[in-house]
């Protein structure tokens, strides 16, 4: 045979060893999105699948993952596909495999009923046996053998039925059950985790190239799970919440838009119990911490960038802003309970809670508003600096106005972010329950002068006030029920509601930054 | 610094010497008038933030007369003001981070009384919270421990850094390094608003539907357990581990990448033997905000973990959960007086000074690499 034929012949080999790779990576990320299926019961373990139950029918596709996997690694071991694998897996899939080892080892024993000593000794040396078979072979049986064993482990207790709908586990010191519907889909996600890592490994031909493609395989996961966790998330939350949103909501009539949700208040007379005393709170919080925040943040921002000298000062300012933008939200609530409480007249108030989210959002103004500056090029303070324009000039008319994209964007995440705080207000601003239409603040006609000091007051300002988020939990600590029809369901509408507060802030917040930065390109 | 005293004290004295010099030449070379529309509006602020710390009824007074003279001062002397307001404007935050330490201590203040504890015959104020497990504020022997609650947060940590911090080192290296310009900007802003979405609502769901599964699914009693609040304050601190680490792994110059990769090295090769290796402190940093954000959750765990104050049994048991010390503070904080009210900002300020000295470590390590990668450009 000449040379030529053998490595067409190779290469043809390969190309259909390629397909048999990719089709087990595709097939292990089917089984992965039906396992997060049966977990959420959003499958049962119980359905029939082509005359069998589906966990003996996952339990099957497994174990032939298994099997495949481990054939890719004798394929490449025994030269029957050129591929590229180095000398061994390495120490990093080494201790990964140890650890899955030693976890499956202690948990088959501990289920078999095995005391301490035996679970551990079990799992040492299922641990010690996955090390040595991962480290000293060559890659391709390294890294196909550790984890096509996994599933074909599986997939046996799954096939034969050890682990099933029937199968439970009483974790007698725990005083907790695992029963076969949770154990099903968990055993099927990290086996066919594993599996589409090696089999991804093997698509690439092991090697540089192979734990290229093995990595990215995992990462791609990762990502499309947080996507799918967060459209997950809104979705549920707008599925619960529309019906108690958009109650009694109607188009036309005599108002032009009738929306009883957002601007009845709870009460009995009501016919659609509604937020609206909350949403007003939330609108208020919002406006006072903006009108303090903003000014201050933007403030410090500038004499930082534009006049203070680097030096102790601006470092111990830096180091304060960052302390500032760490510190738990619980404990701007306890501060704001102290500091500011006794100062507004002794109970919760608006603007105590007002000042205190102001206090938080203020190292968020701060350290973005810093940014956008510091991102103003210098060439434009120079060019207003040689037309003899004084300092301050050149501040307010060049440098600010090239910042106020950034600033701009950083206020409104900024603002998305304490919108939905609860427990700031929970300590320092509380209110009803279940607010009714008059309980909602009227700030701005509350104003009236006195004769004696502080000479200006603000009834409306000093009382205790419902916001979305302080509304939420509070209905969740009084068990979900109230004096209004349907309590889950407002619940629910609430929730939405305030979800819908915060990302309508960060939708204007990006789309802001797009505009600012599609015009900067142009 | 020098470790010289003597040195440093004419270093200092110098140093002031120079001060005083700049401020007699600022003196001088400023209009009068100006100089007294500062002064009147600098001591104007001070009285009314004395005034308001004293919680004087006056304090409308001096504030009025902060705004009136600032304002007057911004139309005849802008620049002046402007720098002078700036500044104060500057210091509020380092003022703001002083009044929250004063007043978080000084609140606990009875509380490390009450719970004195004498080692070696000296007795030591709080100690007595750290030295034994119970927490009962009702029933005698009325005592203050925070170590179940300590305990708790231990645990939410724990599960929370053990989800945030492999999945969101890996969203940041797809982010910075894997994902084409066109998925990135879908991607970026899918993890900020994940970063959005508000507390309490992930404690609705929880306790709506993740607290009655658990309890069916695990056949406990009641569904607080610590594996899934540890799971869902996980969820909520990757955005910040993300847009953190995707910081660091940025800033490492592309020059060092491309060398790898013009010697034939694959992607993930260059990010595994240069990205990462160089961003290592920056990615660290990152995982320690996220620990912060972590410790500091409140919401969430108020609304899953079932409020009793105790250890559970064993300590490794994740399918009970019963408080944190964020959660201590927002379900006590209200009922509570006296002595009891002051241990909930002891709580406080465990949690406080935690999560400042993780702060603080983070910024330490994140300036050594930015220092380090500025030596290699």
């Amino acid at each position: 045979m000449s040379r030529t034929t053998e490595t067409a012949l190779v290469r043809e080999g390969r190309s259909s060893y390629e397909g048999a790779a990719a089709t087990a990576i595709g097939l292990s990320g089917v089984m992965f999105a039906v396992g997060l299926g049966t977990l959420v019961d959003v499958l049962e373990i119980t359905t029939p699948v082509a005359g069998v139950q589906l966990s003996t029918a996952m339990g099957i596709v497994l174990l032939s993952l298994g099997v495949g996997i481990i054939s890719f690694g004798l394929a490449s071991r025994l030269d029957y596909v050129d591929t590229r694998p180095q000398p061994s897996a390495g120490i990093v899939a080494a201790i990964a495999f140890t650890g899955v080892w030693f976890a499956i080892g202690a948990l088959v024993a501990g289920a078999i009923g095995l005391g301490t000593v035996s679970w551990m000794a079990v799992g040492l040396v299922a641990g010690a046996v996955a090390f040595a078979v991962t480290a000293f072979p060559r890659e391709d049986i390294g890294s196909t053998l550790p984890a096509g064993s996994v599933a074909v482990l599986g997939g046996v207790a799954l096939t034969i039925g050890v682990i099933g709908p029937g199968w439970e586990w009483v974790l007698v010191s725990y005083n907790a059950t695992l029963f076969g519907d949770t154990a099903v889909p968990v055993v099927v996600m990290f086996a066919s985790l594993l599996t589409g890592w090696a089999a991804a490994k093997a698509y690439g031909g092991f090697g540089t190239r192979g734990r290229n493609v093995g990595a990215y395989v995992l990462i791609y996961l990762i990502v499309l799970s947080i996507l799918a966790v967060l459209v997950g998330l809104v979705a549920f939350v707008v599925v619960k919440g529309s019906p108690g949103l958009f109650h009694g909501f109607s188009i036309g009539g005599e108002q032009v838009i009738s929306w009883p949700f957002l601007t009845n208040g709870a009460s009995l007379l009501a016919d659609v119990a509604g937020v609206f005393p909350a949403l007003v709170g939330t609108v208020w919080l919002v406006i006072g911490a903006v009108l303090f925040a903003v000014p201050t943040g933007v403030g410090a921002a500038v004499f930082l960038s534009e006049y203070a000298e680097q030096g102790r000062f601006t470092q111990v300012v830096e180091v304060a802003t960052n302390g500032l933008w760490s510190t738990p939200s619980i404990v701007f609530g306890l501060f704001g309970a102290a500091f500011l409480i006794p100062r507004f007249g002794n109970n919760k108030s608006l603007i105590a809670g007002m000042l205190t989210l102001g206090f938080m959002l203020l190292p968020l103004v701060l350290i973005t508003s810093r940014e956008a500056i510091l991102a103003v090029p210098d060439e434009y303070r120079d060019a207003s600096a040689a037309l003899g324009v004084s300092k301050w000039k050149t501040i307010r008319s060049v440098v600010l106005p090239a910042a106020v994209p950034g600033i701009t964007t950083g206020v409104i995440l900024g603002v998305g972010r304490i919108a939905g705080e609860t427990a700031p207000i929970l300590l320092t601003t509380g209110g009803g329950v279940l607010p009714g239409k008059s309980a909602a603040p009227s700030v701005l006609g509350g104003f009236q002068l006195s004769a004696s000091p502080p000479f200006v007051t603000n009834p409306s300002l000093l009382e205790a006030t419902s916001a979305l988020p302080y509304q939420l939990y509070a209905l969740i600590t009084a068990g979900l029920s109230g004096n209004i029809e349907a309590p889950q369901q407002f619940a629910w509408g609430l929730a939405l509601t305030l979800l819908l507060v915060v990302l309508v802030f960060y939708a204007i917040g990006i789309a802001t930054r797009y505009y600012f930065r599609k015009k900067l390109h142009q | 610094m020098s470790s010289h005293t003597g040195l440093g004290i004419q270093d200092w004295r110098k140093h002031v010497e120079q001060r005083l010099q700049r401020t007699r030449e600022f003196v001088t070379e400023t209009e009068p008038a100006a100089l007294a529309i500062v002064i009147l509006s600098i001591g104007s602020l001070l009285t009314a933030f004395g005034g308001f710390l004293l919680a004087s009824s006056w304090t409308a007074i001096p504030f009025a007369t902060f705004l009136v003279s600032t304002g007057y001062g911004w139309i005849r002397h802008q620049a002046l003001i402007a720098r002078t307001v700036t500044f104060a404007m500057t210091t509020v935050t380092i003022v703001t981070l002083g009044l929250i330490v004063v007043f978080i201590f000084y609140e606990a203040i009875p509380a490390f009384q009450y719970e004195s504890a004498t080692v070696f015959g000296v007795s030591v104020p709080g100690l007595g919270m750290f030295t034994q497990t119970r927490w009962d504020a009702v029933t005698e022997p009325v005592r203050y421990s925070l170590l179940p609650m300590i305990h708790g947060t231990v645990m939410v940590t724990a599960i929370a850094t053990l989800v945030a911090a492999p999945l969101g080192v890996a969203a940041a290296l797809f982010i910075a390094e894997i994902a084409p310009p066109t998925v990135r900007e879908l991607v970026k802003p899918g993890i900020e608003i994940l970063a959005g979405i508000p507390s309490i609502v992930y404690g609705f769901i929880g306790f709506t539907v993740i607290n009655p599964w658990t309890s069916t699914e695990f056949a406990l009693n009641g569904g607080s357990t610590y594996l899934f609040v540890g799971l869902v304050v996980g969820l909520m601190a990757l955005p910040t581990v993300v847009s953190v680490a995707e910081d660091a792994l940025t800033s490492v110059p592309d020059s060092m990448k491309d060398g790898a990769l013009a010697l034939g090295a694959t992607d993930w090769q260059s990010m595994t033997s240069i990205t990462l290796p160089a961003a290592f402190s920056g990615v660290s940093a990152a995982v320690l905000l996220g620990v912060g954000r972590a410790i500091g959750e409140t919401m969430a765990a108020t609304v899953m973990l079932a409020g009793t104050q105790a250890i559970p049994d064993p300590v490794t048991n994740v399918f009970y959960g019963y408080e944190t010390l964020t959660s201590l503070i927002a379900r006590g904080y209200g009922s509570s007086t006296g002595v009891h009210e002051s241990a909930l900002f002891a709580a406080g300020i465990v949690l406080f000074v935690t999560v400042l000295c993780l702060s603080i470590a983070s910024q330490y390590i994140e300036a050594r690499m930015r220092r380090r990668l500025g030596g290699a450009e």
